[in-house]
This record gives structure tokens, sequence and C-alpha cells, in this order.
């Protein structure tokens, strides 16, 4: 169990709950890509760019991605929902943005 | 932790005061846990900064204003109060005039204190 926190984005990275979760992650916290959170790890991005080498585990639903037709990246955890129940165990708080 | 003992609460304030509901949902928890005896304070980033603007007057647009709804949250002991000092920089409002006394906080600072909550809630 860790204290920090495990941000759950549901939103597109052009969105304000992107910009805001951005702002608010720091290293040693993880984040799960979900719905409309999957294209910010569209590769060569500007979004991807903000998420990587900041020390933040980057997890992304794998239904969800296969939806999107989007490739999970290198450095980039698939997980399905027992995953996601698991780092909710993993992590003491958790917040929402979408 | 035992039921009966107290969990402190984070609302992280983010949307604009009009167009959705959101904000006046987030204000109405925020009501909700005090009134349950909850220990819950208040964050207010990105968008959500605009809500703290003084002189808003919704009669015109058909609306409640939000911001009287905000600046009574103090009656209900709630008043530990923090700003994203990044977007109230932003959006060029001045921190000394606003609906509530509000803390202005680093993105590392509002990291900091969102560790301090056993619930954080984001509307």
């Amino acid at each position: 169990m860790t204290a920090m926190i495990l941000h759950m984005l549901n939103a597109s990275p052009s969105s304000t709950a992107f910009r805001d979760c951005v702002k608010v992650m720091q290293a040693g916290d993880a984040i799960v890509l979900m719905g409309g959170g999957i294209y910010a790890m569209l590769e060569g991005t500007e979004a991807f760019a903000a998420l990587t080498g900041r020390g933040v585990k980057i997890n992304v639903l794998a239904a969800d991605a296969k939806a999107a037709g989007v490739v999970v990246p290198p450095g980039v955890e698939d997980i399905d929902m027992d995953g996601l129940v698991l780092l909710t165990e993993q992590f003491s708080r958790q917040l929402a943005w979408y | 932790m035992s039921a009966k003992q107290k969990r402190k609460i984070l609302l992280v304030l983010r949307f604009l005061p009009y167009g959705s509901s959101i904000a006046k949902a987030a204000i109405d928890v925020a009501l909700a846990s005090a009134v349950f005896d909850q220990e819950v304070d208040l964050l207010f980033i990105g968008d959500g900064v605009l809500q703290l603007l003084p002189d808003q007057d919704g009669r015109e647009v058909g609306s409640k204003s939000l911001g009287r709804l905000l600046s009574s949250l103090p009656l209900y002991d709630i008043d530990h109060v923090y700003a994203d000092a990044e977007a109230i920089s932003r959006f060029n409002l001045d921190p000394t005039n606003m609906l509530l006394e509000v803390r202005m906080l680093s993105e590392l600072q509002i990291h900091n204190l969102m560790l301090q909550y056993d619930h954080l809630l984001g509307l």
C-alpha cells in the first residue's frame, strides 16, 4: 500500500481534466488511462510527453485501447478490470479526472 | 480506522460555475458533508478558480448565484480553502479579492495537500 495517488483519467488530452491531472501528479503516483483518456498515449504527442518521464507509472485499460484502435506504447502497462482492482488496493487514495 | 472516526475529505473543484450543474453539485456535497459532521476542505484548481470571482449575479441568466452559496460555506465550518496559484495567475485574478479567503498553492503543494486526506473527490 502506498500513500501516493492513483489518478483515473477518462477525458481527452485536449480537456481541462487532462491539463489539471498532469499539473497535480507527482513522482510515485500512478495513472490509469480509460475512455477518452486512452488518446493521451498516442506516441509523438505533447500529451504523451507530458505523462512520461515524470516517475508516474502509466497503465491503460486494454479493452478501451483496443476499442479506440490505439497501440499501447512501450513503458505503458495494459491492464484488465482485475488489474484495475489490484491497483486500487495498492493506492490508499484515488482521484477521478473526467 | 473505525467507521466512527472522522475521515478527512478534500473536494477538488475544477469546473466553471455555470454551464453545467457540476459546480453546484460540489457545493451540495460540501454542505451535506458538513451537516453530517464530516471534515471537508476545498481545493479549487484549473477552471474551478473562476468560481471564486466576487460580484456574481446569475439572475439574468436564470440561475442561482453560485457565489452566494459559496460564500455561505464558512457558516458551516468549512473554512480551509485552497486554490491553484498557477490558474489564478493564468486568469489574472486578484487572490485578495475572492469570495472566500484562499490559501494559494503551487503544484507540489497541491499534491502534498492531497496526501493529507482520506478521500479525494473531484467535481
